[in-house]
């Protein structure tokens, strides 16, 4: 006799199982399950269902009176947003081709230009597409991150999201070589970090047990790696919008 | 969010940055964001920081907003988010104190409690808390989208960004672990 695992019974209890009818029939039959499903609906019927605070008609012109005067700016259109990064991607490589000629880095017998900010308003607004881009490639880095840590199971099928994990490398290896080239020790060494655990993802098994999904969600808690995203990500949203600052040269 | 939609006029002129137009959308979309809030933060103050929070992000992200698209279920994904974020920061501010232990505690056995009965006991309903408490963000996310607002979940994964397969297991780790932690008061009841 085939049983159910404890997921088909949660989705059964949803009402979201597939094969309904089947489950149905073999409840009735299997004490086994029948148990396991009863347990299920009385933790559920414990939890119950959270009563909300009513919140009178009024409410809407309260929230709006608390946030009038508190209204961001609004930031670009969906089109220009999906342009950036094609245009940061352009900036990057158009950088890497500076430095391989030699022509924007200066080669180590030759004494580095000294640049004052805002004399090279070009170079700026560079600087910030690179910034909201990386923000933007990070941010899908820890949702994809998010993602394969969250998945559970006896064996579980990660070609999912190994897929996804492996189009992110890339990207990270060229945000990772210009950021290094610009002497941002900060930004390069978390997605130095970022592109190992990628990597690490997107070559090991397409079928993962508990442990090795344990092992490394470990890693990535050791590391603090999904924290350093998140804050590195705001510091680039906050670079893209803020004035330009001189930076440090090493 | 079941709101119906404002019209498409509205929506047109709050993307332009007019505020006024924004103010509708705020009065018709409040409540609705506060019981969302609310369910996921269960607490009136973290739902009601939420909600102004949710609204602000919004309008920033207006620009972005797809035209075809409801605002309601946009602004559901919003609220959604900005509840996880908040739970973390809360989480990150307790400084990750260990949850209380769930005793043991006294049931009438004379007769049948129902559902309604058993929520109704603070002292249950402590027990609950700290058993969501002891949930990730993502997991009481999915947990309360799937219970208490009764979504699907792919539902789910559209509101959180995720894959169906990382939904599903969000919701399947939660019931998992409210399992374990109230099998105390499931063995009294």
């Amino acid at each position: 006799m085939k049983h159910y695992v404890e997921d088909d019974l949660i989705l059964y209890y949803y009402g979201e199982a597939r094969n309904r009818a089947a489950i149905d029939q073999h409840l009735a039959s299997c004490g086994e399950c029948s148990t396991a499903y009863q347990e299920i609906v009385s933790t559920l019927a414990v939890v119950g269902h959270l009563e909300v605070p009513e919140r009178d008609e009024r409410y809407g012109l309260e929230v709006w009176q608390r946030i009038r005067h508190s209204l961001p700016v609004q930031e670009p259109p969906f089109w220009m947003a999906w342009l950036r990064p094609a245009l940061a991607g352009a900036v990057v490589l158009a950088i890497g081709a500076a430095f391989v000629s030699g022509r924007y880095w200066p080669g180590r017998d030759v004494p580095a230009p000294q640049t004052v900010a805002g004399e090279d308003p070009s170079g700026e607004a560079r600087e910030r597409v690179l910034s909201a881009a990386i923000g933007d490639h990070l941010e899908q880095s820890e949702r994809a991150l998010l993602d394969f840590v969250n998945t559970s199971g006896d064996s579980v099928d990660v070609s999912d999201q190994q897929l996804t994990v492996a189009d992110l490398v890339d990207t990270n290896r060229l945000y990772r070589h210009a950021a290094e080239r610009a002497g941002d020790r900060t930004v390069a060494s978390v997605l130095d970090e970022l592109e190992r655990t990628l990597l690490e993802i997107a070559n090991g098994p397409s079928t993962m047990t508990p442990a090795e999904l344990e092992a490394v969600r470990a890693r990535l808690d050791a590391a603090a790696l999904l924290f350093r995203v998140r804050v590195l990500t705001d510091e680039m949203h906050e670079r893209e919008i803020a004035p330009a600052q001189p930076r440090k040269t090493t | 969010m079941t709101v119906s939609d404002v019209p498409a006029t509205v929506l047109a002129r709050a993307r332009k940055g007019d505020s006024e137009a924004f103010r509708e959308l705020v009065e018709q979309h409040s409540r609705s964001a506060f019981r969302l809030a609310y369910r996921m933060t269960r607490n009136e103050q973290d739902a009601e920081d939420v909600v102004q929070e949710s609204f602000l992000r919004a309008y920033r992200h207006l620009g972005r907003f797809e035209a075809r698209s409801h605002f309601g279920t946009w602004l559901y994904r919003i609220v959604a988010n900005c509840a996880i974020e908040h739970i973390r920061t809360r989480l990150a501010r307790q400084n990750r104190a260990p949850m209380e232990p769930i005793e043991k505690i006294t049931m009438p056995t004379s007769e049948s409690p129902g559902p309604d009965r058993l929520a109704e006991s603070s002292g249950v309903r402590q027990r609950v808390d700290a058993a969501l408490e002891g949930l990730s963000p993502l997991e009481r996310a999915a947990f309360t989208l799937r219970h208490d607002e009764g979504r699907t979940i792919d539902e789910i994964g559209h509101a959180l960004g995720l894959r169906r397969s990382a939904a599903k297991h969000a919701v399947f780790r939660a019931v998992k672990k409210l399992r374990v932690e109230l099998r105390s008061l499931r063995a009294e009841g």
